[in-house]
């Protein structure tokens, strides 16, 4: 479960506000969608829940640990899919995946079983011992995906996992959001795209300049907005002026 | 970030040791890194000894060569013949009606014509003038033999000269108040070892360039790339990432100097240092010397690499900044040089300038002090320990991120 208190973060000397008193809560078994236009706070919300970087208020909580108080618990907790999904050109996909896993502590052999078994589990025996660079960007999802799951952590974080994601990749990824959801584990992830929030998750907190606008089911959503079309709801919620300037 | 790590000391090490670990296999597929690298190291020692052994060839040529040419009217001055045919001369004693024109139709380089009144006049106590024929406008040993002829009948004159002043009484040394005594340094042995004397500045050039790309594609290439927020995220602490990374341009720095020493060990017997009565030997175990002296300069240039690349925001960036960098190693040297600086305690303090001076006395088998090795290692390392602090100092702020 994820608990986040009172956040507050500033850029460029307290110039730029990325976050201000932002509180939300994402629970086990749940997906929930981080949801606001650009420049509203959801990356850095992200970023300081996966612990590279920390608030400059308020308290964040990832199961039974803070993270300014032991990251390294923490990490050991979360799965991350940042934007950039990060991987190594010249190494193999498996290769990539067991980096991440030997950092984690895995030993070799865990570490083979667990390999194989996301492999089959995402369907990447095609490429896996292929090198990384040439990948289409649906294989690279794939792989990311793995990597941050190897450790088989409770929390996964995703931020704008379907970026650049054809149909198919998109519905694949769904799928494999709905497994970690049924696993019981904790989804989180960012989105400014309304079809993945309607066909994928349970809860939603929507972010506009830095503060949290709304927060609760996505049932609960369309009907505070009293409107049935998610864009207009939206729209509604945050306000006319806000985002208009990203 | 504050927050305790649980990790006991021997995972720790694992830790950056799985980090050095993929930087260099990573890297090791790059085959612009291999190729700059590896080819410095390869093809280095080749144009060295190549160097060495022209210089050694050519020179040595000028040296023993003897001097050829002909004579005419030999008989009016047997004295004199006699004296040029005591030296490093082959001399043909020739008759010729025009031997101006010979020179000019070269069928001669080099005539010598003594007139047939020489002997009266040599008698008389009067200036005889001989006339020493060549062409001037060949390039070639032609220059040289001629004045080498003529140097050989100045010092007979002047033989002769004090000789006459010494039956008349009068001290020869009157007429000469003060000689200049010509020394030229650049003899082949001298040449050779000027040549030599590049090696060790060699050295530290192998040394930093090897371990260059890694540490910018470990600092500034994964920036660019993406992929250092993801590992920022995984339960290794900052300084278990810079010091992987550090540690592995380390790696590849003291690869890139193997490959330098054991490519200069095989072609070093090529150089025929004999020919100058010089004799070099690079022994493994001098090579082993060698490569112990350089480790704490590929630690230091390693930490150094690494810190400045994790400024850039780019593999270019990177790139720019560390040609820079470079030139700080190679400076102390060059200086050092210039200025014919002596070995001393006070040198070992300065990394770079200290392991080319002990690689340069190792090499010339000159006796090396400890306390100058101790010195070297203990500054060197200390300045590599400050920087690798520096750069996980940097890894800890967010800027690394943005």
């Amino acid at each position: 479960m994820i608990r986040v208190e009172g956040l507050s973060k500033s850029f460029n000397k307290g110039r730029i506000k990325a976050l201000e008193d932002v509180s939300f809560a994402a629970d086990d078994g749940k997906v929930t969608a981080l949801l606001g236009p650009n420049g509203a706070g959801k990356s850095t919300s992200l970023r300081i829940l996966a612990t590279v970087m920390s608030p400059d208020a308020g308290t964040a909580h990832i199961g039974a640990h803070e993270v300014t108080a032991d990251p390294m618990a923490v990490r050991r907790e979360i799965g991350v899919l940042p934007h950039a999904s990060g991987l190594y050109e010249r190494l193999t996909g498996e290769e990539n995946i067991a980096y991440f896993g030997a950092l984690h502590g895995i030993d070799k052999n865990t570490l083979a079983a667990r390999i194989s078994n996301l492999i089959e589990l995402l369907g990447m025996e095609e490429f896996a011992t292929r090198k990384v660079s040439g990948f289409s960007q649906g294989q690279r999802i794939k792989v990311a995906l793995a990597r941050a799951m190897v450790h088989d952590p409770r929390h996964v974080l995703l931020d704008e996992p379907t970026n650049g994601l054809d149909v198919m990749a998109t519905r694949a990824l769904r799928e494999i959001i709905l497994r970690l959801k049924n696993e019981g584990r904790c989804v989180l992830f960012s989105s400014h795209v309304m079809q993945e929030v309607t066909n994928l998750c349970d809860d939603v907190i929507v972010i506009a300049d830095g503060r949290v606008k709304f927060q609760g089911t996505l049932d609960a959503f369309k009907s505070q907005a009293r409107e049935s079309d998610l864009e207009e709801a939206f729209i509604k919620i945050i306000g006319p002026q806000a985002g208009s300037v990203a | 970030m504050r927050g305790q790590s649980h990790e006991c000391g021997v995972s720790r090490m694992n830790l950056m040791l799985i980090v050095l670990g993929k930087e260099c296999r990573d890297n090791f597929r790059d085959r612009r890194t291999i190729i700059s690298s590896f080819s410095l190291a390869l093809l280095g020692p080749a144009l060295f000894i190549g160097m060495m052994t022209f210089v050694l060839n050519t020179a040595v040529g000028e040296s023993s060569e003897p001097v050829e040419f002909a004579i005419v009217g030999a008989d009016h001055a047997p004295e004199l013949v006699a004296h040029l045919a005591r030296q490093n001369t082959i001399i043909h004693t020739i008759e010729s009606a025009d031997p101006k024109q010979e020179v000019i139709d070269d069928l001669r380089d080099l005539i010598l014509v003594i007139p047939s009144n020489y002997r009266d006049r040599f008698t008389r106590g009067e200036i005889n003038s001989v006339a020493l024929i060549y062409d001037g406008s060949e390039i070639g040993s032609n220059r040289r033999h001629f004045g080498t002829v003529r140097n050989m009948i100045r010092s007979y004159a002047r033989m002769i000269g004090i000789l006459r002043l010494q039956l008349r009484g009068v001290d020869p040394t009157i007429t000469s108040p003060v000689i200049v005594q010509e020394v030229d340094t650049a003899s082949p042995a001298a040449r050779a070892l000027s040549i030599l004397a590049t090696l060790p500045y060699l050295l530290v050039l192998v040394i930093f360039m090897g371990g260059f790309y890694l540490a910018i594609d470990a600092t500034a290439g994964e920036r660019e790339h993406g992929s250092l927020e993801p590992l920022l995220s995984q339960p290794v602490s900052r300084a278990q990432l810079v010091l992987g990374k550090l540690f592995a341009a380390s790696v590849f720095s003291g690869a890139s100097l193997m490959a330098f020493l054991v490519s200069l060990i095989l072609l070093i017997p090529i150089v025929p240092f004999h020919k100058v009565g010089m004799s070099l030997v690079i022994g493994p175990l001098s090579a082993i010397g060698i490569f112990l002296i350089a480790v704490p300069l590929m630690v230091f240039g390693a930490a150094l690499l690494t810190l400045v690349a994790s400024f850039a925001k780019s593999y270019k960036e990177a790139q720019t900044y560390l040609t820079v960098v470079i030139l700080v190693p190679t400076l102390p040297l060059i200086v050092a040089q210039l200025m014919n600086v002596e070995s001393s305690a006070l040198l070992m303090l300065v990394p770079s300038l200290s392991q080319a001076t002990l690689i340069g006395e190792l090499m010339t088998g000159a006796p090396i002090s400890a306390l100058h090795v101790a010195l070297s290692v203990a500054a060197t390392s200390a300045g590599a320990a400050l920087f690798a602090w520096l750069a996980v100092n940097l890894y800890s702020r967010e800027r690394i991120l943005i």
